[in-house]
């Protein structure tokens, strides 16, 4: 990017102060005026600069709706996490009545058997 | 944009994670510098329609250029010179191709000295023939402003409309302090000239 060049004649030259002030206030004036023609309405300059990355890009890039939204898509997460409480909720409640009360288990510990070492 | 990276340190980071081309950081770039370089791009080229292609083109280069960021200068700075060397090579390629710029100039029948003008532009003004003027005076300051030099054209926009700093020009245009300010002077001073001309009004 630093492809400038010096042009070779170019002198140390006077600075704002040395111009007439009123003049150069309304020589200002007058070039912001007429080149703010031009740079009004901002356009999207986001969707384009996507669309081209992901053309050029052969799809690696802004491939996928997610990565190009605008905004974080709150209501598909919102709807998503609905949906996944609503499935376990369902689950449980078909599984619940399957499940028995609990019953006690005694505990008998196994005889020991000593096998005598053979000779 | 609340997310822009305003210190150092998350400017740095900011940067890592665009360098590792990371798509939402990329957007929230966009967001916040687009209006910016579109305005600049619009002011440099002066067509509203090329503008918004280059700005587009601005952020492409960037995005693949982002690695070679070293933080020597603050990203929008960088992101400015990225802008500005497109927009000089976009104009030297235009003036090659002599588009019709010369007959928006021609139609302009009457014209006003300037130092009747005082500044007036259309956005200034009420009465229709007032904004006529304005418009002409408009008309011709762009094309005068279009038929400097790139590099008195890119010092003289980046100064006088842009408004910003001498060093941040410096950095932007990667030239000598001396060297801006004499562009800057030569500019103004090429454009009065011109303006005067055009005008019809004899120079002092």
């Amino acid at each position: 990017m630093t492809e400038h060049s010096q042009p070779p004649q170019e002198s140390t030259r006077p600075l704002d102060s040395e111009l007439d002030a009123t003049e150069l206030a309304r020589m200002q004036r007058l070039m912001r005026g007429a080149l703010d023609e031009t740079a009004t309405s901002s356009p999207d300059v986001l969707r384009g600069v996507q669309r081209k990355l992901r053309e050029r890009s052969g799809g690696k890039f802004y491939a996928d709706g997610w990565s190009t939204a605008r905004h974080a898509p709150i209501s598909t997460y919102l709807v998503t996490s609905l949906l996944m409480l609503a499935v376990m909720v369902f689950i449980y409640a078909v599984i619940h009545p399957l499940a028995g009360a609990p019953t006690m288990v005694r505990s008998i510990p196994v005889p020991v058997q000593v096998i005598a070492p053979r000779k | 944009m609340s997310n822009t990276p305003t210190d150092e340190s998350s400017e740095r980071r900011f940067v890592e994670r665009l360098q590792n081309h990371d798509e939402r950081a990329f957007n929230e770039l966009v967001e916040a510098y687009g209006p910016r370089v579109f305005r600049l791009v619009a002011r440099m080229l002066g067509r509203h329609e090329e503008a918004e292609d280059m700005a587009q083109e601005v952020f492409v280069q960037v995005f693949k250029a982002i690695e070679q960021f070293r933080g020597d200068s603050k990203l929008s700075t960088w992101i400015y010179r990225v802008a500005t060397n497109m927009c000089k090579n976009r104009s030297k390629y235009l003036s090659r191709r002599h588009e019709d710029r010369q007959d928006a100039f021609d139609a302009i029948a009457e014209h006003q000295p300037l130092h009747q003008a005082k500044g007036v532009t259309s956005g200034q003004v009420n009465r229709p023939d007032d904004m006529v003027e304005g418009m002409q005076l408009e008309a011709i300051m762009r094309q005068c402003i279009a038929d400097l030099e790139p590099d008195f054209r890119e010092a003289l926009i980046l100064r006088d409309v842009e408004n910003l700093s001498y060093e941040e020009i410096i950095q932007i245009t990667c030239v000598a302090e001396g060297t801006v300010k004499s562009r800057i002077h030569r500019a103004r001073t090429l454009l009065k000239q011109r303006l005067s001309l055009a005008l019809g009004e004899n120079l002092p």
